[in-house]
């Protein structure tokens, strides 16, 4: 029997990299998936490869409407949530000096003010006992050159788990952030061959992450066996952020 | 198919509490695994319960010679170990102001220089791509009157994954350390007045202890290869109680 069988999760940000490898991952342990996207395109990709028990809804984390969308559409359909996978944000790079209102305006209202009222309007369908998620980033206890304005956004994040598990604690919803390192994913190839392998050697085994490790660490997250983890920043980073 | 299918898992102190749970549930997922403990009373108790794939070792962690015992069974019945969960341990308190050296050097034997000593002498058995645990403690992020010997103690053993990890990364040797909180343990039971325990719980957002079964099932996330890409964590199991 699977480890989510007959939860259901919305996953946002689900249509590539790590989210939607989550989102298969979450599936094949017997849950009903809704995945988010901005690009129809990507999503209906997206809900062709994970193939059954999913929903995508189109829309953009950043803005309150569509989640007002997407939280009818999971209500009409399922009418409750069990885990609250807050997924959607980008990293983009300005050093300081360079950063302009533009950039902190909308690193700061997909990641943060995005996230915040993800998770405050899919509230009144989680179920008692349910997990929320979130995506930190290991930048957020790092220091890298131009991603100032990104590391704060996912550190903020971790604030965020720590008052709303002491918010939520009634109603026992767990509220974790998952913290991915250098992951091989779609975005990260696109990076030129000198950074890629700046940042494997940055990773103690020299090899960076697959998002099928990333989806594992969050199925933990998300189910039962993490009934007493609460409150985690959790570096998925193969030992990068420790050393 | 379990987890754990084919492993050999090696627990210390694993004759009672979060250990002896994780061990259950070890064998459950196809491991086959050496416990320890002080002792043999205890430790035919804890064979018992586990019932299957498990051999008890009588020793004391903080004893090196009891150490070289255990690894020389290890070798002779299985050869190779794949995951290490260094897991003895003690906490006692005394505020400053009290600490004797004996208060001390008996922490510190067990609790740094025994789980040193453990991993070193568990080494040169380890596969390619074993996991190491050590039991760690919330105390060290937190500053319980009384227990100041203890948690630092236990984060003298952050610093052993993180300088570990490192040096063993070549042979793809991941360690971690799983960080419990309250959690209702014979041990705790045992060292708790009323009074103490219900603190403890009025610490934890949910207001109920930790169960061993719910330290075991991180214990073997980070076993497993479920956490292949997690490596040098301090996992903290305590109902979010370090976090707020």
């Amino acid at each position: 029997m699977g480890k989510l069988e007959g939860k259901v999760a919305v996953i946002t940000g689900g249509s590539s990299g790590l989210a939607l490898e989550t989102a298969k991952r979450f599936v094949a342990e017997g849950a009903y998936v809704f995945i988010t996207g901005r690009r129809q395109e990507a999503l209906d990709e997206a809900v062709k490869q994970i193939g059954r028990n999913v929903t995508g809804v189109r829309g953009d984390a950043s803005n309150l409407d569509d989640l007002d969308r997407l939280f009818d559409t999971v209500k009409g359909e399922k009418g409750r949530i069990d885990v609250l996978f807050a997924s959607a944000g980008k990293g983009e790079a300005a050093v300081l000096g360079e950063i302009t209102e533009e950039h902190f305006d909308k690193e700061f209202g997909l990641i943060v003010r995005g996230t915040l009222f993800t998770a405050q309007k899919a509230l009144p369908l989680i179920n008692d006992g349910g997990s929320i998620i979130m995506t930190g980033s290991v930048a957020s206890v790092k220091g890298f050159p131009g991603f100032g304005v990104y590391a704060a956004s996912k550190a903020a994040l971790r604030s965020f788990a720590r008052t709303w598990l002491n918010e939520l604690k009634g109603r026992n919803i767990r509220v974790n952030v998952l913290s991915p390192g250098q992951v091989d994913t779609p975005d990260s190839q696109r990076l030129d061959e000198a950074t890629r392998k700046m940042f494997e050697a940055l990773v103690p085994r020299g090899k960076m992450g697959r998002p099928e490790e990333i989806a594992a660490a969050a199925l933990f997250l998300a189910s039962d066996e993490a009934s007493y983890v609460n409150g985690l920043d959790f570096a998925v980073d193969g030992g990068f952020s420790a050393i | 198919m379990g987890k754990l299918e084919g492993k050999v898992a090696v627990i210390t102190g694993g004759t009672s509490g979060m250990a002896l749970a994780s061990a259950k549930l070890f064998v459950e997922e196809g491991a086959y695994v050496f416990v320890t403990g002080r002792k043999q009373e205890q430790i035919d108790e804890a064979v018992k319960l586990i019932g299957r794939n498990v051999t008890g070792v009588q020793g004391d962690a903080a004893n090196l010679e009891d150490l070289d015992r255990l690894f020389e069974i290890v070798k002779r019945e299985k050869g190779r170990i794949d995951i290490l969960f260094a897991s003895a341990g003690i906490g006692e308190a005394l505020p400053l102001g009290q600490i004797t050296e004996q208060h001390f050097d008996k922490t510190f034997n067990l609790n740094v220089r025994g789980t040193l000593f453990t991993v070193q002498k568990a080494l040169p058995l380890f596969n390619e791509g074993g996991s190491i645990l050590m039991t760690g403690s919330n105390a060290a992020a937190k500053g319980f009157p009384g227990f100041g010997v203890y948690a630092a103690s236990k984060l003298a053993l952050r610093s052993f994954a993180r300088t570990w990890l490192n040096e063993l990364k070549e042979r793809k040797i991941r360690v971690n350390l799983l960080v419990p909180g309250a959690i209702a343990t014979p041990m705790q039971e045992s060292v708790l007045t009323p009074e103490a325990r219900q603190y403890f719980e009025s610490l934890i957002p949910r207001g109920t202890m930790g169960q061993s079964e719910e330290v075991a099932t991180v214990a073997l996330f980070l076993a497993s290869n479920d956490s292949s890409f997690v490596n040098g964590q301090e996992l903290f199991v305590d109902g979010g109680m370090t976090a707020i």
